[in-house]
């Protein structure tokens, strides 16, 4: 037939683009018979029910990532609290962690977390752009580097770069749980606490509206005793201010609230004993929430992808249904010119016979 | 007097409930909590954890370290994870005891026998839990 797919392609895509190449657009697409338009149409709308139901997948998700969120709660909070009260405690005391310990930097681990999966627009390039841009300022500082991958998506950009050293690559399936956080958390800690790198870094999306996340850098070790969280510029926020988002409807659309909680701590109690040595207990306490931060940034990122694929399937729904108009536009007028055709042939002949 | 016992993790929480009395597997060795207990900070170990409810009867749940505080009769628990004993399963238990033995015997290199030897000890301290017989007093 006269009408491949890359002609239909071509025009329907001029179609959708603007209203102007509409006319030139139709044109071409005369070439094309009736019943290639009508299957056409029939397969633009069998592909926008496949983005809507992917759309409201990825909204469902997003609901239970947020539970996830919440039920970590009260951890996280008494953790926060408990890590102030201890730093009031031990204030006066000469502590030395392995796990602040301060060292020259002279080779970072930068651990990036990337989606499971595609079709989530820009999701994943966006971090694994920023994972490039900081291995150049890394490289451009002097200092040596090494990835840990935790996502598919990322772990497939990095294979094809073999360049890039990869420390290891992990995979976390569906809702993250302390499992996943916590093989992260032993590899950081082998890698920092042997002196094989002196700085962790955390790449991940933070989550800020449904239609927008950002890659932020963080600083995981050396940790701060003081229980803060920074980004590598070494501005720090107080972990007791936590923020949480929330996913609510307004006037049948679904949109999202961010909540910033204080969370309140008592003032401390000076009678309280130390059952072992303060080294012991922080010893215990750190990787706690060294744990607890990288299952945040873990939910933070799902969330963000998964925020990321409800807005991407949205606009493709949004585009499948203005293609199926503007084909169905053309394959009516089509339609009416034949039979137009036709009526003309008829009357002709009839006319001739006459 | 009772004493309010929180056992959170990041997952969920453990325990929300008031009790009589625990019994903690610290890093310094167990210790025993009863109200009015002086205020302390400790590391937990891994290990048991044993509850007395109000009606005298006896609780075990296992906890894989973390942090304890005792201030003003409220004992807060943190840990990566934490199980009660009636949720696990006796016989699943064994299962990996016998699992956890026989990779013990075949473990080789320093980092396999330390792996190994961690995993006999969780499956020692589960069946432990889900056999232990409550003092009867």
């Amino acid at each position: 037939m006269s009408c491949s797919h890359l002609t239909t392609a071509w025009s329907s895509s001029a179609l959708a683009s603007s209203a102007s190449t509409r006319r030139s657009g139709g044109r071409l697409v005369v070439r094309c018979s009736l019943r290639e338009l009508r299957s056409r149409i029939d397969s633009v709308r069998n592909t926008q029910k496949i983005t809507e139901a992917m759309k409201l997948v990825a909204a469902a998700k997003v609901r239970r990532a947020q539970e996830a969120v919440v039920s970590s709660r009260p951890f996280s909070e008494a953790l926060v609290e408990v890590l102030y009260n201890m730093n009031q405690e031990i204030q006066t005391e000469d502590i030395d962690l392995p796990l602040t310990r301060i060292r020259p930097v002279k080779k970072v681990a930068l651990v990036v977390l990337t989606g499971e999966r595609g079709l989530c627009g820009s999701f994943n390039n966006n971090v694994l752009k920023k994972a490039e841009s900081r291995i150049d300022e890394l490289k451009q500082l002097g200092l040596d580097y090494t990835v840990i991958s935790v996502g598919k998506k990322g772990n497939a950009y990095f294979l094809r770069r073999p360049y890039i050293p990869t420390e290891r690559t992990l995979e976390v399936n569906g809702i993250p749980t302390v499992k996943d956080s916590q093989s992260i958390c032993d590899l950081v800690y082998s890698l920092f606490v042997s002196e094989e790198v002196d700085k962790v870094e955390l790449l991940y999306s933070k989550f800020i509206s449904l239609v927008r996340s950002d890659p932020i850098i963080q600083t995981l070790l050396p940790m701060s005793p003081k229980g803060e969280i920074c980004d590598i510029n070494g501005v720090c926020v107080d972990a007791t201010e936590d923020e949480l988002f929330r996913l609510t409807t307004k006037e049948g659309k679904l949109t999202v609230e961010r909540e910033k909680v204080k969370i309140e701590t008592q003032p401390f109690s000076p009678v309280v004993q130390f059952e072992q040595d303060p080294v012991q207990i922080l010893d215990a306490l750190l990787p706690l929430y060294l744990n607890s931060q990288i299952l945040r940034a873990l939910q933070e990122s799902l969330a963000s992808e998964l925020a990321a694929r409800m807005s991407a399937m949205s606009s493709a729904t949004d585009n499948a249904i203005e293609l199926r108009k503007n084909l169905s536009i053309i394959y009516n007028r089509q339609r009416q010119a034949k039979i137009t055709g036709e009526i003309l042939e008829i009357v002709a002949g009839a006319d001739a016979l006459a | 007097m009772k004493l309010n016992l929180y056992v959170l993790t990041p997952k969920r929480i453990i325990w929300d409930c008031e009790v009589k009395e625990i019994i903690l597997s610290t890093n310094s060795g167990q210790i025993g909590v009863l109200p009015n207990h002086a205020p302390i900070n400790t590391a937990v170990d891994m290990g048991p954890l044993r509850i007395r409810l109000l009606n005298d009867q006896w609780l075990t749940a296992v906890l894989w370290s973390g942090f304890a505080r005792i201030v003003n009769n409220e004992i807060i628990i943190l840990g990566n994870d934490a199980e009660l004993g009636s949720d696990i399963d006796p016989e699943e238990a064994q299962q990996a005891l016998e699992i956890a033995e026989a990779n013990m015997s075949r473990a080789e290199g320093t980092k396999e026998l330390v792996e190994a030897k961690l995993a006999l000890r969780r499956a020692r301290i589960r069946v432990e839990a889900v056999n232990w017989i409550p003092p009867s007093n």
